[in-house]
Order: C-alpha cells, then structure tokens, then sequence
C-alpha cells in the first residue's frame, strides 16, 4: 500500500504543500527574519539585530496593549465559562424548550467578528448616549465592558455547546448510583458532574484563552482602539505598529512584536496542553 | 425515566425571555434598518419604526444598488465556496498520504500543521500580504479574488490536515487493503473508499473553514486591493472607516442581508454546525 | 485454482521501524523473535508447496508470523527475502490486484457506505465486467451464502455472522485462484464460529479454489486444514495433516498446542531394558509399543530424562495389574458424554479425560485417584530442546 502510495505524492500532497509553503511556511520563516530588520518594503531590509525587540518592549502603546489584553483575557475566560457552564446545567434539565434555546444562544458564534462589533458599538452606543455617558470612541471603560459583554454574548453558545455534550457523556449509571449513595444535587453537581466534563472544560478555557489573545476583528470594528489607544489590544496594537505609524522602524518593530505575541500564544497553548495532557492521565 | 424538575414551566418562561434578550442586538439592527435615514440615530436606536419613519425596503435597494453589496455578496460567496472546496479536496488528499506514507515529509507536515495552528495571524500578516502581493508564478499573481483562494488553502491546510489526520487513524486500514486487493489503484481507493467515509468530517471540516473563509477580514483586507474588491466583512468596515457622512440605513440593511443568511444556513443546517464545532473543538 | 510456492520467504522489521499492531490493537509481542542486524526476523525461511485445491490452514499464537506471512502472499506486505510462485509465476513485485487472490480480513473490511449488493460487486466492477455478468454472480454469491435477503443494506445494519458471509461473498464473488483469509471467525461469539466453521466446509466443497487460512484456535486448524502449518516466533514448527500433528508432534510447543485440552507433561525416564526401551515414572514403568520401538531404536537414542507427553483423553483409571501413577483430585468437570478430572499430581497440573459409559463412581473432589496409561499413546521428548526423540 504505501509502497504504491508513495508514486502519488504530486497529486496528492504537492497541491497542499505548496499552498501550505507559500502561505504560511515562508511568511513565517521570513517573519522571523524580518523581527531582526529594519524596512519598509521586504526588498530593502538591514539587519539590526535585537533592537526592535528593544524598541517594542520599550513602546509604551504596546505595554498597555499587553495589560489590557491579559485582564481582558483573564475576566471575560472566567465569566464566558461560568456562564456557558451553568446555561448548559440548565438546557440539559428536563424542560420544554431546551432545544430552541441552544439554538438561539449558539447563533452568534457563527456571525463574523466585524459584524457583531458594528452591531454592538450601535447598541452600546445608544446605550451609553440614552444614560448622558460619553460614546464608546472617549469612553474607554465602556469599551473595555463592551468588549468582554461582546465576547461573552458570542462565545457563551459555543462553550454552551462543548459543555452540554460534556454532561451528555456523563453516565446515567453514575448519577443514580450518586443519588441511591445519598448525595444531594449539589453534591452530585460537585463531586460527580464537574470532574466527569473536565475534559470540556479544559478545551474550554484553552479556547476562550486563546481566542482572547488573538481577538483582532471585535476590537476593530467595536472600538477601534479608541480612546487614544486605550481599548487597544495586541493583535489591534501590531495592525496599528504596521500600517499606522509613520517612521521607517515601526515595519520592524511590529514584527518584533509580533513574534513576541507569537512566542506568548504558543506558550499559554502549551501550558495548557500540559493541563489536558496531566487530566487525561487521571481518567 | 421521565424526571420532573422544579426547573420545569418557569425555566422555560425564563430561557424564553433571555433568549429573546438574547436575539435583541439583531432585532435591532433589523429594525433599524427599516427606518428612513433621519430617524436612525445613535440615542434612538431602541425606537421601532413608526408610520412615519418606517421606510420599507429602501436601504436594501440602496444597499444593493449604490454600495455594491451584491458584488461583496458574489465575492464572499465565490471565495468562501472555492476555498472550502480546496480545502477539503486538497487536505483529505494530503492528509491520506501522510497518514498511510510514514517517511520524513509525512512527520514534518503533520508537526508543521499542527503548529501553524497556534500561530496567530498576526505573526506572519505583513509578509504574507506581501508574498501574495509580489509573487508571481507564470503570470498567475495572489491579489485578486479568484486566487486568494490558494492562499486560504495554504492557510487553512493546518486545521484541516490536523483533523482529517484524526479521523482517519478510525479509518481501519483493513478497508483499503481490501479495496486494494479487490483491484483498486491509490486513486480509487481515495476516491471510492476513503472519501465517502469520510463524509462526515468533510463536512465538519467544512463548516468550520467556511465560518472562518466567510468572516475572514484581515487576511483579504491585506491581500486584496480594497478600492477593486471588497468581501462583505471588508464592505462593512470600508463604509464605517470611509471619511465623511455613512449612510446608516443602506448599512443597517447590509448587516441584515449578511446575517440573515448565515441564520438560514444555521437553522437548515444546527446538526451539521453544532458537530463540526464540537468536532473541531475537541481535535483543537 | 492455482498452485502457491513459498521458497524461503522471510520477512525482517528494520529496527527502527515499530511492528505494526496486531488486530486487536495491543502490540505483537516479539520478545522470542529472532533478532538480527537488519532488524526484527517476523518470519524466518518459509517454505511450503501449497497444492492446487489444498486447504492450508497456518496456525499459532499470536505474533508468531502467520499474519505477515498471509499479507505477504496477499502482496500487502513487502516480502524481505525468498520467492513466491503462484502457479509458477513470480509474484513477489506484483501488485496485489494483479495476483488474482482475494481475502477475507478478521474485521470484515466491509466498505461502510456501499450495500451489501455493492460490495460484492465492488471487486467486478473494477474489472469492468459488464453489469449484467456482475449480477448474475453476485446473486450466485449471495444465494451460496444465504444473503440474499440482505443484498440491499449496508453493512451496518447487518450481524457480525451476516456481515462474515458478505466478507466471505466479496471474495468468492470473483473467483479468485487463491482465497485467503485473516481470522475470518475469531470476531464471531463461541456459538456462531461453530456454524461457520462448517459452512466454510461446506464452502469449500462447491468452491473448487485454494485456500490459506490463519488462525489462532486449534480446533478450526484440525477440522478446516488439509494440511495444517505450525509456526511460533516466525518459524515453522511442523507441517502436517491434522491427524499427523495430532499424533506425532515434533516438539513439545506442537504437541502442547493442537489437541484440547493441552496434551499433560511428565517427567519421566526412557530406560532401555533388554533392547526394549520403556518409560519409568516413580515405580511405574510402561513398555512402549512396537511402532516406537522402532523408531527410537532406527535413531539410536540413548536412555535418558525425559519429558513424557500423554494426553488427557488417553490417561486411564483402569488397573493394568502393576503399579498405578497417583494424584489428587481438585475438581472434575462433568461434560456429560465424559468426564474431566483436574488432577495435581507431585505438584503438576494433569487432566484426565473419563468417558462417562461404564464408568463405576465419580472419584470425589480432594481424594486419592490412581491411574495409568498405555506404551501406544505415550510422546517422548527431549528434556532441554523439547524435541520428539522419536522423529
């Protein structure tokens, strides 16, 4: 079999490969490259080492980024999981409706980043202006809660997802023999559901971590950054440092960032594939 | 088995009033969109449209006729389907291969799909833009919308690769070596064994590249040069960061004409979405 | 419909790369595999005629080799080293579509998204038959096997017995010069394998082909096998008819592994007294027959410790006047027509096999049971190599 395979890697792989190299392979290694440069246009680069890695933990604009991100990251994680796990304890009870209500809180997941965010910022708006508060381009605690109702709103139905089919899998057995043992519901709750579905919540967190971090389209379109920067999160900030910054060492210093962002998300995605990797040793 | 739960008839009035809040941001907007231009203001987006700001279906034949919706519509469409369709044709076809070849370049491909998974856009946005804006194979250039289509497939190929991977080590290799004695070559195995099983992951896999393709931003933002072609997410955002007076109501009905199908395809299509996300959160 | 040839095939796992999992998922065990620089020897120098028409049966435990070396005359595996013939024809570089052989795989291997009708047909399509020959045959087929009822399903929604005779369908369906089968019974529960074993008898009396079959369960090796082969570690043990091996195993792992239940072991003496030579355990002391006079007498052994095989159907509890062998009852099992006592006896594990008729009393469990047995169904083997003295 592999033996008569093995003719066929230009049908079968070259197509895929070569996308793969031209989309992401080289852009990458290039990537990497180009963090150690100053340019403007990728034909005209000098090599200067470490000093856009300098210049970028020195950028004020992006150290802020980075605190806004983490607490955005932090507080919406914690506030998504909680809620999408407690409307999935709720849908999987015996009541009518169960269904049509997943459905609905599932539907904003699949609207486009920008869309929601335009949506919102006419929401919140109208909001904000019927209280006599400033609108969301000055007011920047508004665009922090903004953000993070946005998210919550769109990610909730997805982790609700993740979490009922969790609780689906776990046993009936189990909880008949917890209630015959003489454990309470919340006991149950406690002791029996929540360690059973720790698989989906580990996957859960992973994606709501990781979606914070990268969020990009949400913070554009709802926001902007605005006020001066100060909704700013880091993939919005490494757009900005790119296309937005006059000077000749913003190109570099943007992708010493974003290299920087790079080498963060792939250390929390393997912090916490550590965690699923150690749960899946206990079942 | 039948349980009754005190949750019971008030859980159900509960979940109705909150998923109706729920909705509410969308009714808005449908709402909105309605109204005549004058009447759409920042404080009184909560109004409904009365007899008197009610405009019809105005702002959706402006919409169509000046913004150019109906060409984002056609670019998203033509896109979203193309790319989805290499996509699954192309990294099943690879992911075979590399499952069932175990030599050097299977490995790397397969670590390498897996890490372009992590890896956020933003890392490589700058020369990517740039590679497609300057390569040039015989002609053949990256920056239009019919040949973004192989960029998504070089950047989409890490998802799928990875999650077709998966499915298939359930294949049981049993069944090709039947249909390979039973005088299949590679081809037909491909085509008449090992696709048809794996129907049901194309189309989670199909799902989730589709949600991503069509929502995409960034990457034809950078890509594609914004004053020829404009996807609908870049339309939206074109209009809103354009200088000058945005015209809300033909806005509105864009946001309406974008989302309403994406509500459509969901409700015609919940199994097949909800499993292709929980397929794909759970290989992620 | 063809002859198979097998001249010292041999089938080497470089080292570096892992054995394929066996069916079951666990790995192969290859502690005892022979190991060489190349790498891991699954199968060492096979050779065997394989007649035209001959039902061969290879049978072991499992990562004994039998599996690869099916797969190597299917043409799924690379052959190492050695030559294959099919009806004189070299086939070790043919493709396996090319060798006219079909197979039937211990999971089945039923294309999941085809009916039953389609994955008969499947293998006669690619041949580009034309349809209404394909029908004609797979109807054949089908009304051999008894799946008629069935053609228009999917393999789902069939029984694993049903879904074995579609298996057992496709592979006939096209005729082929050779039929190989994987295990084709050992997914089937204890009830249903009886039934099938003998419809692949009965099989194989309308289907005039040859077959090679792998097993794992003696019983199927005795009863379906003209010949059967025995391999352990990747090598052959014996070839043989099943009453050969049964009678005259050439090693102690042969003897041990045909026959149910397990042939017994003892440690015993072979003693030459006046040229007779006889076995002496403790007091007893049984003259052999003529037959194994002779033979031992042909190959000049030398008395010497031996390891005495008898096996359970054949130790007796009649007196034979002199002194008998002595145990403890642990349990019996009644099976009806017969009646097995598991005996201890100086320690050792012994079965005894008691037909039913004539028989006085039940020896109750925990007392004394004396028996013996006769110098015509005693097996002597070499006390280190496990070797029949008498081959």
């Amino acid at each position: 079999m592999e033996k008569a395979l093995k003719r066929w890697f230009p049908l079968f792989v070259l197509p895929t490969l070569v996308a793969f190299i031209i989309g992401f392979i080289w852009p990458f290694i290039q990537g990497v490259y180009l963090s150690f440069c100053q340019f403007t246009t990728i034909d005209r680069t000098t090599f200067v080492g470490v000093q856009n890695y300098v210049n970028a933990f020195q950028d004020a604009e992006f150290g802020s980024a980075f605190r806004f991100t983490v607490s955005f990251a932090v507080v919406s994680t914690i506030l998504i999981n909680v809620l999408a796990f407690l409307l999935a304890l709720a849908l999987t009870q015996k009541m009518r409706g169960t269904n049509i209500f997943r459905t609905v809180f599932f539907m904003p997941n699949l609207i486009g980043g920008i869309v929601l965010g335009y949506i919102w910022q006419i929401l919140i708006n109208a909001v904000l202006s019927n209280l006599g508060q400033p609108l969301l381009a000055l007011n920047s605690k508004a665009g922090y809660w903004g953000i993070i109702i946005l998210m919550c709103w769109q990610q909730i139905g997805y982790m609700m997802i993740i979490y009922i089919s969790g609780l689906q899998n776990v046993p009936g057995d189990l909880i008949e023999a917890a209630s015959i043992d003489g454990a309470t519901p919340l006991q149950t709750l406690f002791k029996i559901k929540l360690p059973m579905v720790m698989p989906s919540i580990t996957i859960c967190l992973f994606l709501t971590i990781t979606n914070s971090f990268k969020l990009f389209d949400q913070n554009l379109a709802l926001t902007a950054g605005e006020p001066a920067h100060a909704t700013e999160m880091l993939a919005l900030n490494i757009y900005n440092t790119f296309y937005f910054r006059a000077g000749p060492q913003w190109k570099g210093i943007g992708q010493a960032k974003a290299v920087i962002f790079f080498v963060l998300v792939v250390a929390i995605a393997l912090i916490q594939l550590r965690a699923t990797r150690s749960k899946e040793v206990q079942q | 088995m039948k349980k009754k739960n005190g949750i019971g008839l008030l859980g159900t009035i509960f979940f109705s009033v909150l998923a109706a809040l729920y909705m509410y941001p969308i009714v808005m907007v449908v709402l909105n969109s309605l109204k005549v231009e004058t009447a759409i203001s920042t404080s009184g987006a909560f109004e409904l449209p009365t007899g008197e700001t009610f405009a019809g279906l105005t702002n959706f034949v402006s919409a169509i006729s000046s913004q150019g919706f109906l060409k984002s519509l056609f670019y998203s469409v033509f896109i979203t389907v193309t790319s989805v369709g290499l996509i699954l044709l192309c990294c099943s076809m690879c992911a075979w291969y590399i499952n069932r070849v175990h030599n050097l370049i299977s490995k790397l491909m397969y670590l390498l799909c897996a890490f372009s998974m992590v890896v956020p856009f933003q890392m490589v946005m700058f020369t990517l833009s740039n590679t497609a804006d300057k390569l040039d194979i015989f002609g053949l250039r990256f920056n239009n919308p019919y040949t973004i289509c192989f960029i998504y497939l070089g950047f989409g190929a890490g998802l799928a690769v990875f999650m077709f991977s998966g499915f298939m080590k359930s294949i049981p290799l049993e069944i090709e070596e039947a249909a390979m004695i039973d005088g299949c070559s590679p081809l037909q195995i491909y085509f008449k064994i090992v696709l048809p099983i794996l129907k049901p992951t194309m189309i989670s896999v199909g799902v989730l590249e589709a949600m991503w393709v069509w929502n995409d931003y960034l990457l034809p933002t950078l890509v594609l040069d914004i004053k020829k072609y404009r996807t609908i997410p870049m339309l939206i955002q074109y209009f809103r960061g354009s200088y000058g007076k945005v015209e809300m109501g033909p806005m509105m009905a864009c946001i309406v004409m974008t989302v309403l199908p994406i509500v459509i395809i969901y409700i015609a299509g919940q199994k097949h979405i909800i499993k292709g996300v929980l397929d794909g959160s759970v290989k992620g | 419909m063809a002859s198979v040839t097998l001249k010292n095939i041999r089938k080497v796992y470089p080292n570096n790369e892992k054995k394929k999992k066996s069916k079951k998922g666990e790995p192969v065990k290859k502690t005892n595999l022979k190991v060489t620089k190349e790498g891991v020897l699954a199968v060492d120098d096979f050779n065997l005629e394989i007649a035209d028409k001959e039902f061969i049966v290879l049978v072991g435990p499992s990562g004994c080799g039998k599996s690869t070396l099916l797969r190597m005359v299917a043409g799924l595996e690379e052959i190492s080293g050695g030559d294959l013939f099919i009806n004189d024809v070299h086939m070790n570089n043919v493709a396996p579509k090319d060798r006219d052989i079909a197979m039937v795989f211990q999971s089945y291997a039923l294309y999941p998204h085809m009916t039953v009708y389609d994955n008969m047909a499947f293998p006669l399509k690619l041949q580009k038959m034309d349809k209404a020959q394909i029908d004609k045959l797979v109807r054949e087929a089908a009304e051999t096997l008894d799946i008629t009822q069935y053609l228009e399903r999917k393999p789902k929604a069939l029984s694993g017995g049903q879904r074995q005779r579609v298996a057992i369908g496709r592979a006939i369906v096209r005729n082929p010069k050779v039929l190989l089968m994987d295990e084709p019974l050992s997914n089937l529960d204890a009830k249903l394998r009886n039934q099938m074993r003998a419809e692949i008898i009965k099989l194989r009396k309308r289907i005039d082909t040859t077959f090679i079959y792998v097993t794992h369960d003696q019983t199927e090796a005795m009863t379906l096998g003209d010949r059967i082969v025995i391999m352990k570690d990747g090598v052959v043990q014996q070839v043989g008819t099943p009453q050969e091996l049964f009678d005259h195993p050439i090693n102690l792992f042969v003897a041990g592994f045909i026959g149910m239940p397990r042939m017994n072991v003892f440690d015993a003496e072979l003693i030459k007294d006046g040229g007779k030579y006889a076995v002496k355990m403790g007091k007893v002391v049984v003259d052999l027959d003529e037959e194994k006079q002779a033979r031992l007498a042909a190959k000049r052994v030398e008395p010497q410790s031996i390891t005495l095989g008898v096996r359970p159907e054949h130790l007796t509890l009649e007196s034979t006047g002199g002194p008998m062998l002595h145990g403890t009852v642990d349990v019996y099992e009644m099976m009806g027509s017969e009646i097995h006592y598991h005996v201890t006896v100086e320690g050792k594990d012994v079965i005894i096999i008691v037909p039913t008729i004539g028989m006085k009393d039940v020896v109750p469990m925990g007392s004394d049971i004396p028996f013996t047995f006769g110098g015509n169904v005693v097996h002597i083997f070499e006390k280190e190599k496990g070797t029949n003295l008498e081959f």
